[in-house]
């Protein structure tokens, strides 16, 4: 070295970057890919394929002939997008609305508001809420294709999700079902819906990885349980119990890899757990009393919007103050 | 069928009617009272809200045009003289004219001339280097090269040379705002008068270390050597901390000085380039060396031609 | 339980390399060029001119303030010039250069090894023993000592904290002061503990140094049964987290009080001194020593074993010539630093010289230290996780990038501490600390000026 360097301190840096944080979001998703594609076989595969490379591949394009600037699609982040998408829709979807469900998701989502740490919604919920709305009978058509390895979901179920047999059915209709089977493989619905104990794998290891905090997902997954637990309690006959709610329908996807995005929810801890309770009681109050029988995704966005006044008012506690 | 329509007319022409009456009335209660000549001053500005005349803004200017007695105290240097006529007329004043100015990069330190010692690895941020150190040459007086002057300057008018690592001001867009002048930690750029057809002579360095100090780091440095007070004829040059400085309200363009400087510090441009005959170089051109070719990224400059120019203006005198 | 401060807070590796070397004394070079800036404040006024004979020890420059220092000579010899050169920083600054001859030290210094444990009872006479020997706070800061040994008026001391944290990764200097001169340390500390009017005094160390715990508990332990004036005096372990060093974080993690914002360690009660300027007391108080002396580290991570070193050194010393005598400057540091990798300065000049609070020379690689490239902050939140004061940096350099002046003031970037935490952390390479290190800077200005209206 024939010149010495000189900058202001600090002269060490982290070995954590946004590359390593989001390629550790997408190590923790895995268990659920791989299970989805266990279960759902060949169809999911496509599902999962069309997505990240549809993602990645718009991202790609979009910075380097729209926005003329840097290409982002080294930072990983275009890849959860498409993964959480994959997982979000039914193993059955055909790949075309797979592509529009990604050109929404980074096209719209994502890249308008000017690209990674700009976007004010989560990219992967608005392509998915997007498809939900316009091809609510692809995004609704739970029939199961075949799988690598058997399954035994329960013969009842396989047309329906658990929460929307709940939803027109009472709660007789989904009495009997085994919460063991949830907990492992077998809640039927999107594919990255299938196992909790695959996603509760992920949450540890981004624990580990301190790549998120717990704040979110524990006070989603605790106001969901209060919430449901007050009404069941009130009337068990009428309102579905506090395990099943937090089991089914995508809760745990959702409370673990996609309210967690960083970019899209509140900085300070509080700021967490205000966010977090607003989507346990949106989710609540739309799966009793709404008509979708699952409301996670319009919880996260909605709570979305707000982040930015949550951050306003929601400060870290300050030294000597 | 029809009485819905007609239902429907009336109801929408009556909601506009009243709401229209509360905005009215809302306008009218919270009305402030302003002076109708800060609209008529304002609209001649140019708008910019630059804050160069120091100000918060072009409307703010307009305001303290009007209040302010002295007309003399108010100036918009990107409007220039043109434009306070305007004003002035406006208000129904007199003002008198002021002297065109442009801002001027007062460092030789291309790379060139002044070599690396170092290399920054921070914010690419003058402010923040000059914070740290004294930058990445060994002169710790001249350009740190990141650029606040070019964002500063609201009007497009500095650039970073890359040849140079120097800005250079582009005296067509420059309005002498001076926020180039607030933005350099360093203080090396200065407004100066635009002179006689663009024609200016400055010390182009405002090295204050001694001069063999000033001149290991800089091959182009001041070195305050005082040959230029000697040789100017109109009291223009001052040397004071090792650094030569011109007046430029005295100063008469003769360009002495830029001959005398043995490091090429004193930089003329805009002057005609007169072609040298060939067989006959000019006296004054042999004793300055080669170092202020750099200047050839200025605007114009020639060493040849400053000689000539120089030699058939002493003949005048 | 371990005590810690409780915001915030990183845990780098520690890299203590040069733990096990013990403390050499450097040869004096044949010239030594000496700051009269080598304290917080304004710089010291040089009393001697080119020709003076000086002896060691000598008063070269007098304190030009009242927060300002004694400079004394640290050679014996002639003095050749006073005049600009160039600071480590690379700007001028006042240095008197002076040509060695002998090591002859002024009249009344006590220059044996024998522990004096006896306390001067005159506390007016220790602070002013203090002040003369040119004491100044070791810890990085060099603010003035007997300054912060006098409590304003009102004002009480309730526990004076010696810090020995050394949370700054790769420094091994108070470490081996704390394993070598344990007892003279405990013995400076019993000196202020008096002057503040017998508050309890505790020594903080990090977790970390096991070895540098058991030794000052012994030392506090031998002087307690053997010599008057030791009671209070006590070791906390503390847990390894960086900045536990910094003052605030040290008030916080030992006394669990916070002080308040813009506001001074002794409204809390608390006064802060680092083992190294107890050192200095010691020697300043007992052995008429003035400080011209320090312990230095040489280290990196791509030095060899041998080439590890801690030096006693003498102030003046250039800074080229030491990195000779340790075994020259590897090849492969890319960046060499006087101070911890967080919060040091990277040195521009070599040939500057060596002042009361230089702590060391740390060559850090390329690989080590290059900044990656910005990229878009993704709102983590992990500057705000790390930040030992409790602020969000992404929020401040967004206001300072803009220049809101009002809001970066609501959001107290004032409180920073320039820690590097924030920088350290980011993920993004956001350059969050150089951005609001001069906002502050700009904030502190405007806050002072409306004091002063």
């Amino acid at each position: 070295m024939d010149k010495l360097l000189v900058s202001p301190s600090p002269h060490l840096h982290t070995k954590t970057s946004t590359k390593s944080l989001m390629r550790d979001v997408v190590i923790a998703l895995l268990p659920a890919v791989v299970v989805s594609v266990l279960f759902y076989g060949w169809s999911e595969l496509l599902v999962l394929g069309v997505s990240v490379a549809s993602c990645v591949l718009l991202e790609y394009l979009i910075t380097k002939y729209l926005l003329k600037g840097a290409c982002t699609i080294g930072d990983w982040s275009a890849v959860i997008t498409g993964v959480l998408l994959a997982l979000n829709l039914p193993a059955t979807t055909p790949w075309w609305v797979v592509f529009i469900g990604a050109v929404v998701a980074i096209g719209v989502a994502k890249m308008t508001f000017g690209g990674l740490g700009q976007n004010l919604f989560n990219p992967a919920i608005v392509g998915r809420v997007f498809l939900l709305i316009s091809f609510p009978t692809y995004m609704t058509d739970w029939t199961k294709p075949q799988g690598f390895i058997c399954n035994a979901l329960a013969d009842g179920y396989t047309g329906a999700t658990p929460l929307g047999i709940a939803k027109e059915g009472g709660v007789a209709a989904v009495e009997g079902l085994d919460y063991m089977d949830m907990l492992f493989f077998n809640i039927g619905g999107s594919a990255g819906e299938l196992s909790a104990i695959a996603l509760l794998l992920g949450f540890a290891y981004l624990l580990i990885r301190r790549v998120i905090r717990p704040y979110i997902t524990l006070s989603i997954l605790a106001t969901v349980a209060v919430f449901s637990g007050i009404f069941w309690a009130i009337n068990p006959a009428e309102y579905t119990d506090p395990l099943f709610n937090l089991l089914t329908g995508g809760l745990l996807l959702g409370s673990i890899f996609m309210a967690t995005d960083y970019v899209t929810s509140p900085m300070s801890n509080w700021g967490g757990v205000i966010f977090g309770v607003g989507i346990g009681l949106i989710t609540m109050l739309i799966r009793y009393f709404g008509a979708y029988p699952e409301g996670v995704s319009f919880a996260i966005l909605i709570m979305n919007s707000v982040v930015p006044l949550i951050n306003k008012w929601c400060h870290t506690k300050k030294y000597g103050r | 069928m029809t009485q819905t329509i007609i239902w429907t007319i009336a109801i929408l022409t009556i909601l506009g009617a009243a709401l229209a009456i509360v905005l009215y009335v809302v306008a009218e209660k919270f009305k402030v009272e302003e002076d109708p000549r800060i609209d008529d001053v304002e609209k001649e500005l140019p708008g910019a809200n630059c804050g160069g005349c120091g100000q918060a803004g072009c409307r703010a200017f307009a305001q303290f045009c009007v209040e302010s007695e002295d007309m003399d105290k108010c100036f918009c240097p990107v409007g220039g003289n043109d434009v306070m006529q305007k004003v002035a007329a406006v208000l129904g004043r007199e003002v008198a004219a002021k002297e065109p100015m442009v801002a001027v990069v007062r460092c030789n330190g291309s790379c060139e001339n002044r070599p690396r010692t170092n290399e920054y690895g921070g914010y690419q941020s003058c402010r923040v280097k000059a914070a740290l150190y004294s930058g990445d040459t060994g002169c710790s007086f001249g350009c740190l090269g990141c650029g606040d002057c070019v964002a500063a300057c609201q009007f497009g008018a500095i650039s970073m040379d890359p040849a140079t690592g120097l800005p250079v001001v582009d005296e067509e867009k420059c309005t002498a705002c001076g926020a180039c002048v607030k933005a350099c930690p360093k203080a090396i750029i200065e407004l100066r008068n635009k002179g006689r057809r663009n024609m200016r002579v400055f010390v182009s360095c405002v090295n204050k270390d001694k001069g063999a100090v000033a001149r290991k780091a800089c091959k182009a440095a001041c070195i305050g050597c005082g040959k230029c007070a000697k040789v100017c004829a109109f009291d223009a040059i001052t040397v004071e901390n090792n650094i030569a400085y011109i007046d430029f309200a005295k100063c008469k363009l003769c360009k002495k000085c830029v001959a005398e400087c043995p490091t090429g510090a004193i930089h003329a441009v805009n002057f005609p380039v007169i072609k040298p005959k060939p067989a006959a170089p000019a006296e004054g051109a042999a004793p300055r060396p080669a170092a202020s070719t750099e200047g050839a990224a200025r605007p114009v400059i020639s060493t040849e031609g400053a000689a000539v120019v120089e030699k058939s203006v002493k003949k005048e005198e | 339980m371990m005590k810690t401060f409780s915001i915030g807070g990183i845990h780098p590796s520690d890299s203590k390399i040069s733990k096990d070397c013990k403390i050499e004394v450097l040869p004096v070079p044949s010239k030594v060029f000496i700051s009269v800036a080598q304290h917080l404040g304004a710089p010291a006024t040089p009393i001697v001119k080119a020709g003076d004979q000086v002896k060691v020890g000598q008063v070269i420059a007098e304190p030009a303030g009242f927060i300002s220092a004694y400079v004394h000579s640290s050679v014996s010899g002639t003095v050749k010039s006073v005049g600009p050169r160039k600071d480590l920083a690379g700007n001028n600054m006042t240095h008197i250069e002076i040509d060695v001859e002998g090591d002859e030290w002024i009249e009344g210094v006590d220059l044996t090894d024998t522990l004096v444990t006896a306390i001067p009872e005159d506390n007016k006479a220790i602070l002013d023993k203090i002040k003369m020997c040119g004491v100044v706070g070791l810890g990085g800061a060099t603010f003035p000592a007997h300054v912060k040994l006098c409590p304003p008026p009102g004002k009480k001391a309730d526990c004076l904290i010696l810090n020995g944290a050394e949370c700054e990764p790769y420094l091994t200097s108070d470490y081996r002061i704390m394993l070598e001169r344990s007892k003279e340390i405990v013995v400076g500390a019993a000196i202020m503990k008096q002057v503040l009017g017998g508050c309890p005094a505790v020594i903080g160390i990090e977790e970390n140094k096991p070895e540098a715990i058991k030794a000052m508990t012994a030392a506090v332990a031998e002087l307690q049964s053997t010599a008057k004036g030791y009671e209070g005096i006590s070791v906390m372990t503390l847990k390894k987290k960086y900045p536990q060093g910094g003052e605030k974080q040290l008030i916080d993690a030992v006394m669990g009080r916070q002080v308040k914002s813009m506001g001074l360690p002794i409204d809390v009660g608390a006064v802060v001194q680092n083992v190294a300027t107890s050192l200095a007391v010691y020697e300043a108080v007992q052995k008429n020593i003035p400080l011209i002396t320090n312990v230095m580290t040489i280290t990196g991570d791509c030095l060899p074993m041998e080439k590890q070193h801690n030096y006693k050194f003498r102030i003046g010393m250039p800074l080229s010539y030491i990195a000779e005598v340790a075994g020259g400057v590897p090849a492969e540091a890319a960046k060499i630093i006087s101070g911890g990798p967080m919060m040091g300065k990277a040195i521009a000049n070599m040939d500057a010289t060596t002042v009361k609070g230089s702590s060391s020379l740390l060559y850090l690689t390329a690989e080590q230290t290059v900044r990656g490239v910005e990229s878009a902050c993704i709102r983590c939140g992990k500057c705000a996780e790390a930040c030992p004061m409790g602020l969000e940096p992404f929020l401040l350099q967004k206001y300072a990038r803009n220049s809101m002046m009002d809001e970066l003031e609501e959001n107290a970037i004032q409180d920073c501490i320039e820690c590097g935490c924030c920088l350290y952390s980011c993920p993004a390479n956001i350059p969050l600390l150089d951005i609001i290190r001069l906002a502050k800077g700009d904030v502190i200005k405007i806050i002072r000026g409306r004091g002063q209206r």
